[in-house]
């Protein structure tokens, strides 16, 4: 795959692939964008073994979630609260700041399958199909954590 | 469940706009472009250094070859001294004394590809 043709798809991609890892990373834009940018050398690298069996976008959030997961099984020692690194976008008011916030904390509580099982099926639109493909489990475990994940933030997220 | 689902739906996390993320990606394609040119120089080098290994230690080992059918050393002829006995050892075992040096310089060859290998990776 040429420079340009990967750069092409990526355009596509950067947005829901950004917030993707936003979720993951509990609102820390800056390590999601670090994150992100590692997950796309990682797969212009590894572009060769892109056989299309799968989506483009499949195959670059499954790349980009093994990179969360490394990032995670690296940074374990020097965790940093919710509260020190999310980043509320400036120009939402108090109140959905608050909602955020609220999101933020109670996603950082979730275990890391839960997290991104409902980062992409609410926020992404991902299919349990899709979901399954990226994060490398069966359908049915996806919708276990799901189900978990929703109780899980339920009790976390006043409504 | 369904007022967690509409929170969620309603509340997706918000990306910034941010120009520089496709330039910061395009500048790291391109560190990576230069990083495999490297690696390619490197191998090629090593082929090389291989290919000219091996055309030597051939080329000593042919030389070694054909002194020793040109050249057949008459024991008789050869005096009783301790000169004498070391030149008759030596002609006589030239081909396999000259041997390990067409070995070593195959190995010398074979080493040399293998260690800028292990640089590249480095």
């Amino acid at each position: 795959m040429t420079q340009e043709r990967f750069i092409s798809l990526v355009r596509a991609e950067q947005e829901p692939l950004r917030r993707f890892l936003l979720a993951l990373c509990c609102g820390d834009a800056a390590l999601a964008d670090d994150i992100a940018q590692d997950a796309l050398v990682r797969a212009y690298v590894a572009s060769g073994s892109f056989l299309g069996l799968s989506k483009f976008s499949t195959w670059l959030f499954r790349i980009a979630y093994n990179c969360y997961i490394d990032h995670c099984r690296k940074a374990k020692p020097e965790q940093t609260s919710v509260d020190d690194a999310l980043e509320i976008p400036a120009a939402e008011s108090s109140d959905s700041a608050f909602r955020y916030q609220q999101l933020y904390r109670a996603m950082d509580r979730l275990p890391e399958k839960e997290k991104a099982s409902i980062s992409l099926f609410y926020f992404e639109d991902r299919s349990i199909k899709e979901i399954a493909a990226i994060l490398g489990i069966p359908q049915g475990t996806v919708k276990y954590h799901l189900s978990m994940g929703r109780t899980h933030l339920k009790q976390h997220i006043q409504l | 469940m369904n007022e967690i689902d509409e929170f969620l739906r309603a509340n997706k996390p918000a990306v910034h706009d941010d120009p520089t993320f496709l330039l910061e990606t395009r500048r790291r394609l391109e560190a990576v472009e230069g990083i495999k040119a490297e690696v390619d120089r490197q191998r090629s080098r090593g082929r090389l250094a291989l290919v000219f290994a091996l055309a030597i230690g051939l080329a000593v080992g042919v030389l070694a070859t054909a002194i020793a059918f040109l050249y057949p050393m008459d024991a008789a002829s050869a005096g009783q001294g301790l000169w004498d006995s070391i030149r008759l050892f030596l002609t006589t075992w030239k081909q396999y004394l000259l041997l390990p040096v067409a070995i070593l310089a195959i190995a010398f060859g074979l080493v040399l590809s293998r260690g800028s290998r292990s640089a590249v990776r480095l």
